[in-house]
């Protein structure tokens, strides 16, 4: 008994002691053991409440995964309330015979113009398959190779960009009032 | 069972299912329920073959837009390329805001809509793509920006309405 009670003095004061044997830690002041001898109350509730929570989250994800994904509704599609509830009804004036006559003649000349855009593209669409055909085949006959390499899908095509054209080119030396964007799409959620 | 479920079923005889006239009403279609938005195969496609693809359209308008998606539409209808879907981008609004020249206020410019319309292929053939890539440009409108990339299961998912309720439950699970 008396060793354990003068452990203290004879031991190097270099090493740090442990108030008790729970203390676990060397250098830390406030780690212990863990304790076994706990009322046992306690743990059964806890452990009975956290299975309820669990099952209760599980019941509600199971509910959340049933419900199917929604599209996001698109707002071009829908009309606006105010353009249906009003009555007005417009009135349109009279044609003149020369006028009519004018407009459907205009509408000919429309269709001709239109027939004659669609059937040149169509030309120039069985040009350039044409020219194609011919070039791989004079291709196979150079080289066998080549032409399984020209035939194969080309990786770096996609993705592919480009910008529509502009009425006008930019402004030279034009500077522009400071500003910013500011998104304010509507966020749907289900 | 519409043989034996009627009771008089002399099966040797020549006159088994005499009664019989269920066969001869005309098929009544089940009625269908609400679709389930699904997620469909997206293809890789062969080596001679390209997979999903999508020609995605936008522009702030949306006349233009519309008429080019229709346009493109109809010219794969055309040239016999399989259109798998030709839907509708949700729209963004966007405010613009710019500083005035005397002052610190910022004042509300415009406010712009941005649509963006998607035609969806499936199997161009690698030789044809170049051209109706050309066709595609040189009939582009004003305005509208063209872009063309393989369709992704990211791309499908950015038309569905967000979930935040499921995402917080999944990440407390987790």
């Amino acid at each position: 008994l008396c060793y354990f009670s003068s452990c203290s003095s004879w031991l190097p004061q270099s090493v740090p002691l442990r108030g008790s044997h729970w203390q676990s830690s060397l250098l830390e002041f406030r780690t212990s053991l863990p304790v076994r001898a706990q009322p046992k109350k306690k743990k059964k509730v806890d452990v009975k409440k956290e299975q309820a929570q669990r099952e209760r989250m599980k019941k509600r994800l199971k509910k959340l995964e049933k419900a199917a994904p929604e599209l996001i509704p698109i707002e071009d599609f829908i009309t606006p309330l105010k353009y249906t509830e009003s009555n007005r009804v417009r009135s349109l004036p009279a044609l003149s015979p020369e006028e009519s006559e004018r407009r459907v003649l205009l509408l000919k000349k429309w269709c001709l113009f239109k027939q004659k855009q669609d059937e040149a593209e169509k030309k120039a669409i069985n040009a350039l398959v044409e020219s194609q055909q011919e070039a791989l085949k004079e291709l196979r006959l150079e080289s066998e190779e080549l032409y399984q390499a020209a035939v194969r899908r080309d990786e770096g095509l996609f993705p592919f960009e480009r910008d529509g054209p502009t009425y006008t080119p930019p402004l030279p030396g034009y500077d522009p009032p400071e500003g910013k964007c500011v998104d304010i799409t509507k966020v749907y959620t289900q | 069972d519409a043989l034996l479920g009627c009771h008089r079923s002399y099966r040797s005889r020549p006159t088994h299912g005499i009664g019989r006239f269920q066969h001869l009403l005309p098929k009544e279609v089940p009625k269908r329920k609400k679709e389930k938005v699904q997620m469909k195969e997206i293809s890789e496609g062969t080596e001679y073959q390209y997979g999903d693809l999508n020609i995605q359209m936008t522009s702030y308008d949306l006349c233009l837009v519309e008429h080019f998606a229709q346009y493109v539409h109809r010219l794969c209808n055309r040239l016999s390329i399989r259109v798998n879907e030709s839907y509708a981008m949700p729209t963004k609004t966007n405010e613009v805001l710019f500083l005035e020249e005397r002052g610190s206020k910022m004042q509300l410019d415009a406010v712009l809509t941005t649509h963006q319309r998607v035609v969806q292929i499936r199997g161009l053939s690698s030789t044809f793509a170049p051209i109706l890539l050309e066709i595609i440009q040189s009939s582009q409108p004003e305005g509208v920006h063209l872009l063309m990339k393989q369709h992704t299961e990211a791309d499908f998912k950015s038309r569905l309405k967000s979930r935040p309720e499921l995402e917080e439950l999944l990440a407390e699970m987790s």
